[in-house]
């Protein structure tokens, strides 16, 4: 091959340039791909680690005592419950003022509690059970007359709560949800809670408790704690202790060093006097024991889907803790409309204008420079205009309606520059042609150089959606915070943006923050990908 | 043939233009007659196509332009007699390169007619119908009339400028180098077009071609830095030129 010298470094060196271009252009798609996969991932998806004064044994058939038969839980099939505590139940039924269900499920939803008629053995262990050593039941709660009633209120009322003898449930027609309960506690000696040598045993996981039981873990600084000797203990076998055994490990294959308690008052006396104990027993027995017996946190990870459908169609409640953000989507949404309505004409005239009637001269190289230095201008300082001139002077207050006119401020240099360029695009031949048919300016502008240069015009515009969905310093000083759908005007709303700024600066939630995030990546991909099919047609119909 | 046969059309007399401070026609003078063919021929920059734009008032458009001495159409002044709407709905253009509008190739006929306020559906196809088919793009194109013009060939695109400058039902068609950006196929085409179309219209070519302008034309005025420096019939101009220039240009020699 003939290849000078010269040649030779000149092709050297375009591969090192072009190597430099592909690296940096690789790092920046995966940063930015990165980014936007992260967020919906949080979006979608959320793990959390919580710790709770019980363990995570699920029971859905809770044995009270020997005399009667075990109860069930059930709820409205609409309440999003996975599991209660005992504590949970006994705050739903016996708390001063009418709970609702947020703290539980994220509904905004009120809970209605129903107790059976009083009177049998059934009932008063049941309220026993829901009352604990201090409480009574609330005066909220409705009393049924018998199991059927009882059923049918549960499945029929929105939020509902109720209880019933397990065997009601086998053949019964009413659709309820059961309600499986967490009412199992680990308890330890109060050494294994020292703290020496700025350690202090933290929270143990369900993992770790069934190995200790098991007899693979021995001692406490196995799972994070200090170095003292493991001493699993059991309660009794009798009713109803026994489920805490058949539930922990149904196979029974508990370690040779578990000690298996004779009678509740031993299995008090071995956690009281044998350091480094751990034991299992109800959250009641904890509640009425006292300090007798120090509860153990057990630590659990919860994870699910959280951008689920009833996020998007839930009116938010408690700032956003509670409940979904439809509200938040269709202010959105209107925010978007009546800013275009009102930013769209102006701006498009205004192009116009300056492109096909003024005058090139100084006057429009001024006002260009203008248009320009506008565009680039923050955000903020707009919000600071509107919140000043809007909301204080001409008195229109903070609501939707000085909102929708400071954005409106703010995307209107983006809409002229961009429309600018696009009538400028438009060749002078289409002009000339039309002319020469004997049609008029207008004629011409109207039918021949808008439609030829719509899909710039249309860029424009969805680039000032874009800049209004992701608005959020323009809008706290103009929109206000109010999470409600908008009403009229002057009515305060929240929009997607201010959502996720709020729930952020106010740590409401991240996994919501996330979720809201992910929605508003979600409309700014619509929003393009409606606009390029729109363009894309467009140029088709025309023939490009 | 006799010129005097024929009626004048248009009459140009002392024609100066200006851009600016720039003269760029001087003193021209030229008569164009009914159903003929009339050629303008010269090098770059002579001024002839400055000369055509005058004719529908086409320079209007350019701020710096200033004009001087009297254009008459069917003797009436056309800056002073004419509303330029209405100048341009009878003296029609075709541009150097095909400019369709970036709609249907119906719409693009229909564009003239719908503009000067026809609406009636049936009576917009019977135009489109006629214009494509004076312009010899009816056959091509009769299955397509609701594609994108923009998708045809750049010689059925001039042909489409052609039916949309017909459908407007002009008296005089002025061309602007029709055919310098077409391929020799559409150019001949275009040519045959020509003179079909001299029958019911007057036309005024600018051509960079002389062998276009023997070809298709009756009449030939030669233009040189904004100067008419012959004129006269076809034949004469290219066989028995009068000036030294023409002869120097029509042989090869400049331009």
């Amino acid at each position: 091959m003939i290849i000078s010298e010269h040649t030779k470094k000149t092709k050297r060196q375009e591969k090192i340039a072009k190597g430099f271009i592909w690296s940096f252009v690789v790092l920046t798609i995966v940063i930015l791909a990165w980014i936007v996969l992260y967020v919906l991932f949080r979006g979608f998806y959320f793990r959390n680690e919580v710790s709770y004064d019980v363990t995570n044994i699920k029971e859905q058939q809770i044995v009270l005592n020997e005399e009667i038969e075990p109860v069930v839980f059930i709820v409205h099939p609409k309440v999003r419950v996975k599991d209660l505590t005992s504590e949970d139940l006994s705050t739903i039924f016996t708390k001063k003022r009418k709970e609702k269900w947020g703290p539980y499920t994220r509904q905004d939803l009120r809970v209605e509690t129903f107790i059976l008629q009083g009177g049998t053995d059934f009932t008063d262990s049941v309220i026993d059970f829901l009352e604990g050593p201090e409480q009574e039941i609330n005066k909220y709660a409705t009393t049924v007359p018998d199991i059927d009633s009882m059923l049918k209120k549960v499945a029929s009322t929105r939020g509902a709560i109720g209880f019933v003898p397990a065997s009601a449930l086998e053949n019964t027609d009413f659709k309820v949800k059961i309600a499986p309960i967490r009412r199992i506690s680990a308890v330890v000696h109060p050494s294994v809670k020292e703290i020496v040598n700025n350690i202090q045993m933290q929270e143990l996981s369900t993992d770790e408790l069934e190995r200790i039981y098991r007899g693979e873990i021995k001692n406490w600084k196995e799972v994070g704690g200090i170095d003292l000797p493991v001493k699993p203990v059991l309660p009794p076998d009798d009713v109803p202790y026994s489920v805490i055994k058949s539930n922990l490990l149904p196979e029974g294959e508990f370690g040779p060093e578990v000690v298996h308690a004779d009678s509740f008052d031993d299995f008090c006396s071995v956690m009281k006097e044998t350091p480094g104990a751990v034991g299992l027993c109800f959250y009641t027995d904890v509640l009425e024991k006292g300090e007798e017996l120090s509860i153990e946190e057990i630590g659990r990870v919860e994870s699910g889907m959280n951008l689920t459908i009833h996020y998007l169609i839930e009116a938010p409640a408690r700032s956003g803790a509670w409940g979904g953000i439809s509200t938040i989507i269709i202010n959105t949404f209107f925010l978007i409309i009546f800013t275009l309505i009102f930013s769209t004409p102006i701006g498009v005239l205004g192009a116009i204008y300056l492109v096909e009637y003024a005058k090139q001269g100084r006057m429009v190289k001024i006002l260009r420079l203008g248009t320009e230095t506008l565009a680039g201008i923050p955000s903020i300082v707009f919000g600071l205009f509107g919140s000043i001139f809007f909301v204080n002077m001409l008195g229109l207050g903070i609501g939707f309606i000085s909102a929708t006119l400071t954005v409106t401020m703010m995307i209107l240099p983006t809409i002229i520059r961009t429309t600018e360029e696009a009538l400028k695009s438009v060749p002078d031949s289409f002009r000339e042609g039309s002319l020469a048919l004997g049609a008029t300016k207008l004629q011409t502008i109207r039918r021949v150089v808008i439609p030829a240069a719509s899909p710039g015009i249309l860029t424009g515009i969805i680039l000032a959606v874009g800049r209004t969905v992701g608005e959020t310093a323009v809008l706290i000083y103009t929109l206000g915070s109010n999470y409600e759908l908008v009403r009229g005007p002057s009515s305060s709303a929240r929009v997607l943006s201010l959502h996720l700024y709020n729930m952020f600066a106010e740590a409401i939630s991240f996994d919501r923050t996330f979720a809201t995030g992910a929605i508003l990546i979600f409309i700014v991909l619509l929003v393009n990908y409606s606009t390029t099919r729109m363009i894309g047609r467009m140029n088709k119909m025309a023939g490009n | 043939m006799e010129q005097n046969e024929t009626k004048l059309k248009i009459k140009v007399d002392k024609l100066d233009l200006y851009y600016g401070d720039f003269q760029a026609l001087k003193a021209v003078d030229m008569d164009i007659h009914e159903n003929k063919v009339t050629a303008l021929i010269g090098p770059s920059g002579c001024g002839k196509s400055t000369f055509i734009r005058t004719l529908n008032r086409m320079n209007d458009l350019i701020d710096s332009v200033k004009i001087e001495g009297n254009i008459t159409y069917d003797g009436t002044d056309i800056y002073r007699g004419y509303d330029v709407i209405e100048l341009r709905k009878k003296i029609g253009m075709v541009f150097q390169k095909p400019n369709p509008f970036p709609m249907s190739v119906y719409d693009n006929v229909a564009y003239g007619p719908r503009t000067h306020g026809i609406k009636n559906k049936a009576q917009l196809d019977e135009i489109v119908e006629r214009s494509l088919k004076g312009a010899a793009l009816w056959e091509e194109i009769k299955d397509r009339l609701h594609r994108p013009a923009l998708g045809i060939s750049g010689g059925q695109q001039q042909r489409l400028c052609i039916a949309r400058v017909l459908a407007v039902e002009p008296d005089v068609v002025l061309m602007d180098e029709p055919t310098s950006a077409l391929d020799p196929i559409s150019t001949s085409r275009i040519e045959d077009l020509i003179d079909e179309l001299k029958m019911n219209y007057t036309i005024v070519i600018v051509t960079h071609n002389m062998q276009q302008a023997g070809r298709i034309s009756d009449s030939t005025s030669f233009f040189f830095e904004g100067v008419v420096i012959e004129t006269g019939p076809t034949e004469e101009i290219f066989f028995n030129p009068r000036n030294k220039k023409t002869e120097d240009y029509i042989s090869g020699r400049f331009g």
